[in-house]
């Protein structure tokens, strides 16, 4: 079964073809890993998927469903759910309140608007069952602008999963934590259950080789390799991209 | 032409720095004041008036800018309600400076006269004011496009961290684009004055044509505020001719039209 | 038990002691009590501030709780105001029963033509947008002769509204304790919406409009209807002035009148529910004071304070006094830690 299926997907900027006829597919609880230089489209590819920017051309199916123009909240309904590159928790609302309106999203209770929020004790203790398994319970009524980045994230990415999602976009999950915090996520996405698919943007190949099974990589908005992590560190077209950029950064320091 | 004036300033700080600054009405009035202090009470020479009408303004922008929205960097919301405070404060003033005075309609000696163009009559307050703001126009134009100083103002405009990147300082740039765009609010003013006059209410009627030019103009750009700015006479004219009741509200029409059709603008930068 | 547990968790450590009825009985004797014994000219200003306070607090919906910085917010006002006062001038109808469904309705109506077109943009371009379509509603009271008595500008010599009670006739505290009634039920259904997931989902919009699209939220969707809610009730708060003031002109749509409610929201505190209500309060009460002494210099000193706020205490008065508030509560309310 299909978890997501792109066809010659392409997006151009005003004459910048940020990705240029991407086409893959996922199966259901497959661990999928992009990656590539900076610049090649990642980002761009998350926000086709999930339905921040239209494409220029091609066409994306989740589960079989077409999906090119839906906007992105129906997405979230049908079962997308995403991380971002810059953390985008609400800075001035608290953890809980942040947690609150997470699970709020998914719900008709959504609509709600005479019912205090904190009646909803099924919803409450949810919150409270997150917040404590990333051993944030005791902030709960700090602001999220208050604690620090590792924390952050370590919230967001726990609240990727408060909506059940059939499919997780994770971008850059890893970045700016220390190698403990990236080895939690690494777990946390191992303990996941096989029907719970993951798409992965990542430059920390420590967390990219523990957690994919398959690896595509992008290069100025292109596929240009799709295969297991075995194939993908043997190719001598990888090695000629990551080594570029390599030497380059040796170079520079080395002046 | 007077439009043009008033708009053209403000459509350049809200196109580089982000800001709506809602008090640009304000320091015309400023301009228009201290214009007719010069030439009416210390009976000074007409383009005496205009040049220190455009200093006043030009300074008190820069107050408003360095010691107050300065400190709101990154607070755009807050940004735009602080101008509005001093719409208030700077209306006050004058009015108590200067006293509660009907409109003084006030215009340099040799300009009360008539010239004759081609045979018709045009009175040369009118013809002054075209020709100001030509000048004006083409300072401008001729700053934005020749000048390293237009540069950097459009680099700014079009993306600020590559700019500042590219290690212009671009605080000080915006201070003064700031300080120019008060300064030609001002000189507005004393020009203006001759057909409008000064009073204190002069900080919200001129702030609505401004923002109307503006919008339909464009914003960030000096053409889009010329364009702005004869389309908006002229529809003006039109219909305060055919039919005088609706004038106003066409104009607010045509800026809903065109927010609606093209937000950023006939000419504008930014969409 | 695991519920009972959760409950204790997220209290305020405030509840359940005596010291929580402090702000209710503060309240309570500045709007109940107080103006009962105030000489009628200062009962007609209370009446202003509570009018105010509802107009203010349906301001700040839009912009405290969901970020929507509008500049135009006194069309709802006056659409309100205007639709009782033509009702009272073209058509002789001046009950009560009548006017005050219709003033809120057309409040709601134009706010939610307007919010069609506003909402369609952000950032700066809205703000201009709502200034555009408020001037429109402006000009159009101020030209087309449908709009106005005849032979002036504005409407004039309104009545009391009548309530169909043979025996009854209108005074001035009379009026006051009406409008305290209306602005306690439209409070209260506010502070309602705010807690609900619906004001909560509004506070994320403010904060991250896109995070909340991919968490499911249909973001355009919330946002028209607060615009439409704060219309009601800037509506309703249009409506309660024409009752109190008499007469309506264009000059309450324009321009200055749409600051009053941002001023109150920004001196009193955004995006909290008694913040717009203090103030109201206070700049409905300096402005009396001030005509009493400097009335030139009125717009001075509220340009002063204004500016004095946004740079100094930003977020307004009202976090302070619940900083100040939840101090002493620790102090004198609790006895477990």
């Amino acid at each position: 079964m299909e978890a997501l299926r792109v066809e010659g997907l392409s997006k151009d900027f005003g004459g910048v073809h940020a990705l240029s006829n991407v086409s893959f597919s996922v199966e259901v609880g497959e661990h999928l890993a992009i990656i590539g230089p900076n610049g090649a489209g990642k980002t761009t590819l998350f926000n086709l998927l999930n339905g921040q920017l239209p494409p220029t051309a091609g066409r994306t199916y989740f589960f079989g469903r077409d999906i090119t123009t839906m906007p992105t909240h129906r997405r979230a309904h049908l079962g997308q759910s995403r991380s971002f590159q810059i953390i985008s928790l609400f800075p001035n609302l608290t953890l809980l309140d942040n947690t609150l309106i997470t699970l709020h999203g998914t719900k008709r209770s959504r609509f709600q608007m005479f019912r205090p929020t904190n009646r909803y004790q099924h919803l409450l203790a949810r919150a409270q069952e997150i917040l404590t398994a990333v051993a944030l319970w005791e902030k709960k009524n700090e602001f999220v602008k208050n604690i620090s980045y590792g924390e952050q994230r370590r919230l967001e990415i726990a609240l990727t999963l408060a909506s059940e999602p059939k499919l997780l976009l994770l971008d850059e999950p890893s970045c700016g934590l220390t190698s403990a915090e990236s080895a939690d996520i690494t777990d946390m996405i191992h303990r996941l259950g096989r029907d719970i698919t993951v798409l992965l943007v990542a430059h920390d190949m420590d967390l990219v080789f523990g957690v994919a099974e398959r690896i595509i990589v992008l290069h100025y908005g292109e596929v240009i390799a799709d295969g297991s992590p075995e194939e993908i560190q043997a190719s001598p077209m990888v090695k000629e991209i990551y080594m570029g950029i390599e030497e380059d950064t040796e170079n520079a320091t080395a002046r | 032409m007077l439009l043009f004036l008033i708009a053209s300033g403000m459509s350049i700080v809200m196109g580089l720095m982000g800001i709506t600054n809602l008090a640009h009405g304000a320091l015309y009035m400023v301009g228009a004041y201290v214009g007719w202090s010069i030439a009416v009470q210390y009976g000074l020479p007409f383009g005496l008036a205009v040049f220190l009408g455009g200093c006043a303004g030009g300074l008190t922008g820069l107050i408003l800018e360095r010691g107050f929205l300065r400190r709101l960097y990154k607070l755009p919301n807050e940004q735009v309600l602080l101008t509005f405070g001093f719409v208030y404060i700077l209306s006050n003033l004058c009015l108590w400076i200067w006293g509660p005075r009907r409109r003084l309609q006030f215009t340099g000696e040799f300009l009360s006269g008539l010239i004759h163009i081609g045979g018709i009559p045009f009175p040369m307050s009118r013809v002054f004011m075209i020709i100001m703001g030509i000048l004006v126009a083409i300072g401008l134009w001729w700053m934005q496009d020749r000048t390293r100083l237009g540069a950097m103002v459009r680099g700014g405009m079009d993306d600020k961290e590559m700019t500042m990147g590219l290690g212009i300082n671009l605080e000080r740039v915006s201070m003064l684009v700031f300080f120019l765009a008060a300064f030609i609010a001002g000189i507005a003013g004393v020009v203006g004055a001759q057909l409008l006059g000064a009073y204190s209410w002069l900080s919200t009627d001129i702030l609505v044509l401004a923002l109307v030019v503006v919008i339909v103009g464009g914003i960030g750009s000096v053409q889009g505020a010329l364009l702005g700015g004869i389309v908006i006479g002229l529809i003006d004219t039109v219909f305060k001719t055919l039919l005088p009741q609706f004038s106003m509200f066409t104009i607010y029409l045509a800026m809903i039209i065109i927010l609606m059709v093209r937000p950023s603008g006939l000419l504008g930068r930014r969409v | 038990m695991a519920t009972a547990k959760l409950k204790e968790a997220t209290r305020q450590p405030w509840q359940g002691q005596l010291i929580r009825f402090v702000p209710y009985i503060i309240g309570g004797v500045i709007l109940i009590l107080l103006p009962a014994v105030m000489p009628s000219y200062v009962q007609g200003i209370w009446t202003k501030f509570v009018i105010f306070a509802i107009f203010a607090t349906s301001y700040d919906l839009a912009y405290g709780h969901t970020g929507l910085l509008s500049l135009g917010h006194a069309a709802y006002f006056g659409a309100g105001g205007y639709a009782v006062a033509l009702l009272m001038l073209h058509y002789g109808i001046d009950s009560l029963w009548i006017g005050l469904p219709v003033g809120i309705l057309i409040g709601a109506a134009v706010a939610a033509a307007f919010g069609f077109i506003t909402l369609r943009v952000s950032g700066m371009y809205f703000l201009l947008v709502t200034f555009a379509l408020a001037q429109l509603l402006f000009s159009i009271t101020w030209n087309v002769r449908w709009f106005n008595s005849p032979g002036m500008m504005g409407i004039a010599g309104l009545s009391l509204p009548d309530l169909g009670i043979p025996w009854f006739s209108w005074s001035t505290i009379s009026l006051y304790y009406f409008v305290l009634v209306m602005f306690l039920i439209s409070f209260f259904l506010i502070h309602r919406i705010i807690n609900s997931p619906f004001g909560y989902a509004l506070r994320g919009i403010r904060e991250g409009e896109v995070r909340m699209q991919a968490l499911g939220y249909n973001t355009w969707f919330y946002k028209y209807v607060a615009f439409i809610i704060t219309g009601a009730f800037a509506g309703l708060a249009g409506v309660l002035f024409v009752y109190y003031n008499r007469f309506i002109s264009p000059t309450h749509i324009g321009i200055m009148f749409s600051f009053l409610p941002m001023i109150m929201v920004i001196i009193g505190g955004s995006g909290t529910l008694i913040g717009p209500v203090i103030g109201a309060m206070i700049i409905i009460f300096v402005e009396y004071f001030a005509s009493l002494f400097t009335p030139e210099r009125w717009p001075l000193i509220l340009g002063a304070i204004f500016v004095t706020v946004i740079m100094y205490a930003q977020g307004g008065i009202a976090p302070h006094l619940s900083r100040l508030w939840q101090r002493m509560s620790y102090r004198y309310g609790s006895t477990k830690s």
